[in-house]
């Protein structure tokens, strides 16, 4: 005789159910564990499409844009009433003269451009070129319809700059490279690269808070003193067109 | 007036020089450089017509082209002067295909001979301020002039030397 061999047992685990439990339970630990950051991301993923679209964003930034301007505007024309009650050096409008590069030298020894307003035209020696961007060099001879231009960048430029979050006066020196070296006679100047450089109020060259360029990087290998390269904000190998800035002495 | 032309290649090419000088076209240059192109002239002229004839002619090219530039401190002309002289001693090569490489050879040794002297003047006149920063750019500069002028004389300087010898043959 054969023994009724006992074909199954009931065991928790043969129940569906209580793996689904199982299941739950452990997610729910995981939940704990994380500290929710999974609902979190979910909640991100199904929330996205509910968020303040592109279209919403455009309109702050133009209004962010325009509020920028109007305070530019603002501190533009107190700046003049400033200079103008200290009888300092300054520039208007009026005196711009919108010329066109008809020769360049961007590369090599000779940095300078040559534009199509000369004497005939009012433009002086010494007069300031910008261009989109900032500054771009001064006038440094004339003819009657052309002027010829030495950039920043040539070896022949030495320009008295400002890094205006340190407060600080530095020598922009040319170095017939793209990007011109700004001298600081101060090793305890604390200049960082992202600075940014303008031409300084004190020179008696160019007009103050002209946008010149941005730190690029810091050399602190010289004894007395720190250099660093800049990197210009006007590119005068791809402008075509320029402003020449009349100075009043 | 097609006579006038051809007897006078070599002059009105001479004009060119400094045009093409000012002109500095970007698509025929290399991140900005340019070759030094006075000397691409220089080198056949002087090739034909002998150290002295090449000396004058290199004088006068440093005599335009630095008042083209505005560096009043600096001048082209030592270098040109003695690439003038020097190139005027090269002799002619029988092979024509070797001939093409001498000419790019010969104008790159001459470019780095003018931009050397060009670099030692701004350094003596710059002596106090800040020499060590100026080498990294310069030897940039002048290596690159180096190579684009070697580049461009083999296709540059056989064809003057064409025109050049042309224009003497009918004189």
């Amino acid at each position: 005789m054969l023994g009724i061999r006992r074909i199954s047992t009931y065991r928790w685990w043969h129940k569906k159910k209580n793996w689904i439990l199982f299941v739950v339970f452990l997610f729910l630990v995981f939940v704990k564990i994380s500290k929710g950051s999974f609902y979190k991301d979910f909640y991100y993923l199904i929330s996205k499409p509910f968020w303040p679209g592109q279209f919403q964003k455009e309109i702050l930034l133009e209004s962010i844009d325009q509020e920028y301007l109007i305070k530019f505007n603002l501190l533009k024309k107190d700046n003049i009433r400033l200079r103008q009650i200290l009888s300092l050096q300054e520039s208007s409008n009026n005196d711009h003269i919108s010329a066109a590069v008809i020769s360049r030298k961007t590369g090599s020894w000779w940095r300078q451009i040559i534009l199509n307003k000369g004497s005939k035209d009012g433009v002086e020696i010494g007069n300031i070129v910008i261009g989109p961007g900032g500054l771009l060099g001064r006038v440094s001879n004339t003819s009657l319809f052309t002027s010829s231009v030495t950039l920043i960048t040539s070896p022949e430029s030495k320009l008295g700059v400002w890094v205006d979050r340190i407060q600080i006066n530095g020598l922009l020196v040319g170095l017939a490279d793209d990007y011109p070296n700004l001298i600081l006679y101060s090793k305890d100047a604390d200049i960082k690269v992202g600075d940014f450089v303008s031409s300084s109020p004190a020179s008696s060259l160019l007009p103050p808070n002209i946008p010149i360029g941005i730190v690029q990087s810091i050399d602190e290998t010289l004894k007395s003193k720190k250099t660093a390269k800049i990197s210009l904000l006007a590119k005068p190998q791809v402008i075509d067109w320029v402003q020449i800035l009349k100075i009043k002495r | 007036m097609n006579k006038f032309f051809i007897k006078k290649s070599s002059i009105i090419s001479f004009i060119f020089i400094p045009i093409i000088f000012l002109w500095h076209p970007n698509w025929l240059g290399f991140l900005g450089f340019q070759p030094y192109w006075p000397l691409l002239w220089l080198l056949p002229w002087s090739m034909i017509n002998g150290s002295i004839n090449g000396l004058i002619f290199g004088f006068f090219l440093g005599l335009i082209l630095d008042s083209l530039t505005l560096d009043n401190n600096f001048t082209q002309m030592p270098g040109l002067i003695i690439c003038g002289f020097l190139f005027g001693r090269v002799k002619l090569h029988s092979d024509i295909f070797v001939g093409h490489f001498r000419y790019g050879l010969i104008c790159s040794i001459g470019s780095f001979l003018c931009g050397t002297l060009y670099f030692l003047q701004i350094v003596f006149r710059n002596f106090s301020d800040s020499n060590s920063l100026m080498f990294i750019p310069a030897v940039k500069n002048i290596l690159a002039e180096v190579f684009l002028t070697g580049f461009f004389a083999p296709f540059i300087c056989s064809q003057l030397f064409r025109m050049f010898n042309f224009s003497k043959r009918k004189l």
